[in-house]
């Protein structure tokens, strides 16, 4: 019985391999759900497919856009025709050619209903994409064509000066064809596993690591090619865990830890800590559906009661950043817009926020009460307890509410809150947040705010095709809409990293994006 | 015979009850398997509701379902996009098993001999002292050991791995954790039962006779005092089995457990149905193996072991 327990012991550790000296140790704070880059929905899930694929536009060391799978390409002066010249040689990772017709495939694939792909709306600037995702249009309505092997056209449904940034995203990455026609679902198993990128998957173990080596192929794009061998991805969910397995030093680098131990890591590992503001908003937004929060003096006045920098300051001590304007001030190329009444000292938005309320009818007697909703998390409750502080200032008395994080987005998009901490992450791109207050945007404009002018703003700019021109019109409708408090905004987050200080070529960036081809072991 | 056929019976009534509680709880449970950190449009949902047949009535999918279980079919995980839940069971389900059963060794070797030594001196300050430290181990749980044994023997000490599974060490802290709080049942039980033992007439006799205390142990005592404790087996083995839950989040292996937490948190319906069903069906399994043992070797048994027995939960 012994000799039958322990043989089972040995056959479930037989399947583990051991690391190989220059395969880096990742640690991902989760477990992918699909290695299908046209189906995938996590930031963690980016990262992988970033290492397996190469996009028509790729990232940098720096995390800074520059041309991939295309060596250049032309913007037709409306702005609707986008021509990419794809480099010479491109090969899969089982040296079949790489042409034109692979993005083609892939994006058609990417909008078709059946492939139900959650962000295939990503690629909704494309002509027909929506009809084609809502399958009202066939696959071949779509605005993405091969010229020849080498050009693939895309025709744009509005001028999008964004477009070679949302080319980064899994979304617009290529897929095997020849693969996927041959053994379908199953392409994405690692025996079956063709991709263009500086990787490839060797091997998946479900919630213990996911293991890629270099493609030999990716040299010929001439591209800077991985100068490790391989990378394992490993998931550790616990910022604890991830915490405790860098220490007992099992990993290379780690993608968050607990912010209270940001003391000890300060002391403990100084060249490993690394500090680096992402690209994100956090932010209160009021449910403009439900009376009083469909008044506006009633969103100024909770939105001047919030002090942003005692929040980021002594009540987070995260080194998060305190931010008055929705869109992040690390977009770039963009004039954010403070909310009115953020230039005001402390006293003086207090007073003006009281008298707002007197005027909306809130006094002693009648004070303001409401309920302030917030995600799971001991940092999240410490942000509810101080902005209930804040709040208490004025006389309003706030009840706090946490659930788990996906009933609290669930209750959001149903618009069962009263005010709601919530976050937007991601783009370099100021229409990416500022979508979220239009009245057409539907259910992630969780408060349901609505103006005419902020809509007609945004419509304007949606029309232009210069980038900077088309940023400034931005700037316009954000001032014109933060005047009217759909949210308060908070603060940008800052990553908690610690990367082991042999891995070279690491360079923090405000999208946390860390190809790994660019990492070398000392 | 009759007794053993109420036992089946009642097992397979549990299990169709387990399967269609779960089905119902996961759907009323607020936030679906879509929702998450990106929007979706009411396009795309309905491509993914569609996808799943989410969109079909709930008699309808709960009949799709059951046919399928039928087959041995568990259907395709929900958030795992690339595997299906059978796929997952089956890459989950030995690593559940050898820290179980590693477990189990562990709990056996060190909670036989504690509960046979204190059990021959009942009452003595040899056996308080002995059951003293064995209640340790249902006082510590599992999430309280687990971070403090990491804590101290990887990142202070170094000597083993903090987490993963990437080798037999990674498995040596997990096993201990999960064992302990069975070394104590299984210790008090065989304890109880020896010195009730000792206090039988032929025993006794045995003792009056002269012969030597290993041998009345070893062919008189022992015999009779294994009885309750392989009646415990049952239950000990379904515990130590679904047990790993919490450890295995701690250690993070990727065993079964970790992934019904997972999947629960994701509404990854199909999974936690199908983890749920591995979890129940070793549970009535194990338990039901048990009772027809201790129906098989003396009904009295059976009436001693309910009373007496306590499992750490």
């Amino acid at each position: 019985m012994l000799r039958r327990f322990l043989a089972l012991i040995l056959i479930a550790c037989a399947g583990f391999s051991s690391a190989i000296a220059d395969t880096l140790r990742l640690g991902n704070p989760g477990e992918p759900e699909t290695l299908d880059p046209h189906r995938y929905n996590l930031r963690l899930e980016e990262t992988i497919l970033t290492d397996l694929f190469l996009g028509l536009t790729t990232f940098d060391a720096a995390g800074q856009t520059v041309p991939g799978a295309a060596e250049r390409w032309e913007t037709s002066a409306d702005g609707l025709r986008w021509t990419f010249h794809l480099r010479p040689g491109l090969k899969w990772s089982d040296g079949t050619p790489l042409t034109a017709e692979d993005f083609v495939y892939a994006f058609r694939r990417l909008l078709d209903p059946r492939t139900a792909a959650s962000l295939a709306y990503f690629m909704y600037p494309l002509a027909n994409a929506e009809a084609v995702n809502a399958g009202r249009l066939p696959a071949t309505a779509l605005g993405a064509v091969a010229r020849d092997a080498q050009t693939l056209v895309l025709t744009l449904e509005k001028p999008y000066p964004y477009l070679p940034e949302r080319l980064l995203y899994p979304t617009a990455f290529p897929v095997p064809s020849h693969v996927i026609e041959k053994v379908g679902d199953d392409w994405v198993k690692p025996e079956h596993w063709v991709s263009n990128g500086a990787f490839t998957l060797v091997d998946w173990q479900p919630q213990a690591a996911v293991r890629l080596k270099i493609n030999p192929h990716f040299a010929a794009t001439g591209l800077e090619p991985a100068s490790v061998s391989g990378v394992d991805y490993l998931p550790i969910a616990s910022e604890q865990n991830a915490w405790n397995r860098y220490r007992a030093g099992e990993v290379d680098a780690i993608s968050a830890f607990p912010s209270s131990e940001l003391d000890a890591a300060r002391k403990e590992f100084t060249r490993d800590l690394r500090l680096s503001p992402l690209l994100s908003s956090m932010y209160l937004v009021f449910n403009t559906r439900r009376p009083p929060f469909n008044d506006v003096r009633v969103r100024e006045a909770v939105a001047l009661a919030i002090d942003q920098k005692v929040l980021v300051g002594p009540v987070q001590r995260a080194e998060n950043r305190a931010s008055t304007s929705f869109v992040p001030a690390l977009v770039s190329e963009y004039e954010p817009q403070s909310m009115p009444g953020a230039e005001l000292a402390r006293d003086a938005r207090l007073e003006r926020a009281r008298a707002l309320l007197a005027a909306a009818g809130h006094d002693a007697a009648q004070p303001l009460t409401l309920t302030l909703r917030g995600f799971s998390g001991s940092e999240t409750k410490r942000t509810l307890l101080a902005i209930a502080g804040f709040l208490d200032s004025i006389g309003v008395e706030a009840r706090l509410q946490q659930s788990e994080l996906k009933v609290h987005f669930a209750d959001l998009r149903r618009g069962d809150f009263d005010v709601a901490l919530a976050g937007w992450f991601g783009e370099n791109n100021p229409e990416h947040y500022l979508s979220l207050w239009a009245s057409t945007t539907g259910d992630v404009n969780y408060g349901a705010f609505a103006d005419p002018e902020f809509d007609a703003r945004m419509s304007a700019a949606a029309e232009e095709a210069d980038l900077q021109r088309r940023n400034a019109l931005l700037a316009d409708a954000e001032a014109v809409g933060i005047a009217n408090f759909p949210v308060v905004p908070l603060y940008s987050v800052t990553v908690r990293r610690l990367v082991n200080p042999r891995l070279d070529g690491w360079i923090d960036n405000a999208r946390d994006v860390h190809p790994t081809r660019f990492l070398r072991l000392r | 015979m009759s007794a053993a056929l109420t036992r089946v019976l009642l097992t397979v009534i549990a299990f169709l009850a387990i399967i269609t509680l779960v089905f119902l709880l996961l759907r009323l449970a607020p936030g679906g398997p879509f929702d998450g950190e990106r929007r979706l449009p009411p396009d795309i949902e309905a491509n993914l509701r569609a996808a799943y047949h989410l969109n079909e009535p709930l008699p309808q999918q709960y009949l799709r379902y059951l046919s399928a279980l039928a087959r041995g079919d568990l259907g395709p995980s929900f958030r795992q996009k690339d595997f299906t839940v059978n796929e997952l069971v089956a890459r989950g389900l030995p690593v559940s098993l050898a820290l179980g059963s590693g477990a189990l060794v562990v709990a056996l070797l060190l909670g036989l001999p504690l509960g046979l030594v204190a059990g021959m001196q009942p009452g003595t300050r040899l056996d308080r002292g002995l059951m003293g430290v064995a209640g340790l181990g249902i006082a510590l749980p599992a999430i309280i050991l687990g971070p403090v044994a990491v804590l101290v023997f990887a990142v202070k000490l170094d000597w083993l791995p903090a987490a993963g599974s990437d080798s037999a060490a990674h498995f040596v802290l997990p096993i201990v954790t999960l064992a302990l709080p069975w070394v104590t049942a299984i210790a008090r039980v065989l304890r109880t039962s020896t010195a009730e033992t000792l206090s039988l007439p032929h025993i006794r006799t045995a003792y009056g006779k002269g012969l030597p205390t290993r041998r009345i142990v070893l062919s008189h005592v022992l015999p009779l005092a294994l009885v309750p404790v392989i009646a415990f087996l049952g239950p000990a083995t379904a515990g130590l089995l679904t047990g790993s839950v919490v450890v295995e989040q701690v250690f993070e292996l990727p065993g079964i457990g970790r992934y019904f937490v997972q999947a629960a948190l994701n509404r990854d319906y199909t999974l936690v149905m199908g983890v749920t069903i591995v979890y129940a069906s070793l549970l009535l399994i194990c338990n039901l193996l048990a009772d027809l043992i201790v129906l098989w070797l003396d009904p009295r048994a059976r009436a001693r072991v309910k009373t007496r027995v306590t499992t750490p939960t």
